[in-house]
């Protein structure tokens, strides 16, 4: 940023997501959407890095010469239990947006793309599987991975190829489409047919609490919601 | 001169009260509006997060001036036991002065400051835990969330790219 390059530290909390402050410049960073806020970087905005929210067994299998944060020993006793995000649904909010149905602390999947913004409630993602959709006008679909827990989202097409892919998956997780007749795995790519080698374009996905996806995403809308 | 000792007393606690309003100000005002269970208003968050800016260097010339002051009354004040009050009030001031800089969210949550990273193969995760998953190049990188969400920040370099990942 600026030619520099930033260390961030937690530094404060707005609404219940919090403030990051870099060192370098004193400025303050709200953490959901990398906005400078306050300092003498206020209204830049860090570039976003794509990211998947995965489990553990997932990312191995397909980076297994990846690398992982260790954890710091001493504080291991006071880090969260693996369901941390669950748990923490019992948790009072200080803000909160009564539409659509949906309770504070609901976990979405939010995506911020094609000039609008629209989330989706998680458990509703995981039981449906595979959820073919428009943001904006674009096609998209999000797919739970084999570990029925993951999720990821692209663009409903595949490059080269015109008209609707018409996705559909089968028990394994891997799924198929009628235009090519080829089969997908969960990173969005073809592994055989007619689009072998070819790979859907991914969506950013945000998994966060209705209240706080709300709060920043004024405009949202909802699938499967009025 | 008596009356020149009162005068000079007078201006030093006036100079003293003020020192330590301000930096009163400058500690409580920030933590009472960004405290983690009230909502925040974008006017009052603006206004702290301006303050937590400032506030250490306004605090450091606050405390500077209140021992200035206590300096001075200490020489107009020939009561010994006159002099405690001040001389308290211009401790808390550079108490202050001190709070000011604290960082009381990494005092809560510690941060990781030199993060250290493990092969896929060597690490002893359950399969079900949740990670943050990055990608640059050829780099792959999972940030297990259990620890992120402790830690909240996590400055990296992955593939000769600085990155943030939070939580």
């Amino acid at each position: 940023m600026a030619g520099l390059r930033l260390t961030f530290h937690l530094a404060g909390i707005n609404n219940q997501n919090f403030l990051m402050r870099d060192e370098e410049t004193g400025t303050y960073w709200q953490q959901i959407s990398g906005k400078a806020i306050s300092g003498p970087l206020r209204g830049s905005q860090l570039t976003p890095v794509h990211s998947d929210e995965l489990t553990f067994g997932a990312w191995r299998g397909e980076e297994p010469q990846g690398t992982v944060l260790e954890d710091v020993k001493k504080y291991v006793p006071e880090y969260a239990h693996e369901d941390w995000d669950v748990s923490m649904q019992r948790a009072r909010t200080v803000i909160d947006f009564h539409e659509h149905g949906l309770h504070a602390r609901d976990l979405m999947l939010g995506i911020q793309a094609f000039g609008t913004s629209r989330a989706y409630l998680y458990d509703q993602v995981i039981r449906e599987k595979l959820v073919k959709d428009r943001v904006g006008a674009e096609p998209v679909m999000l797919v739970v991975g084999p570990d029925g827990q993951s999720v990821r989202a692209f663009r409903d097409r595949i490059p080269g190829v015109s008209g609707a892919p018409d996705f559909y998956r089968q028990a394994d997780g891997m799924w198929l489409d009628a235009a090519t007749g080829s089969e997908w795995n969960f990173r969005g790519c073809a592994v055989s047919g007619k689009a072998k080698g070819t790979c859907l374009e991914p969506v950013e996905i945000l998994k966060d609490y209705w209240f706080d996806w709300r709060n920043y995403n004024p405009a949202t809308t909802i699938y499967g919601r009025k | 001169m008596i009356d020149q000792d009162r005068s000079t007393r007078r201006k030093a606690v006036a100079l003293e009260c003020g020192c330590l309003a301000l930096s009163l100000f400058c500690v409580i005002y920030p933590f009472l509006v960004i405290w983690p269970f009230r909502a925040q208003q974008p006017g009052q968050l603006a206004a702290a997060l301006m303050i937590l800016r400032f506030g250490p260097a306004v605090t450091l010339i606050s405390a500077g001036a209140a021992v200035v002051a206590v300096v001075l009354y200490w020489r107009a004040q020939p009561r010994r036991w006159r002099r405690v009050l001040p001389v308290a009030a211009t401790v808390f001031t550079c108490v202050l002065a001190w709070l000011a800089r604290v960082n009381i969210y990494e005092m809560m949550f510690h941060p990781d400051t030199r993060p250290t990273f493990r092969a896929a193969a060597q690490t002893k995760l359950d399969n079900n835990e949740k990670v943050i998953a990055v990608k640059i190049g050829d780099a792959a990188r999972a940030y297990p969330i259990r620890s992120v969400s402790y830690h909240h920040v996590i400055n990296d370099l992955l593939d000769k790219v600085a990155l943030v990942a939070t939580y």
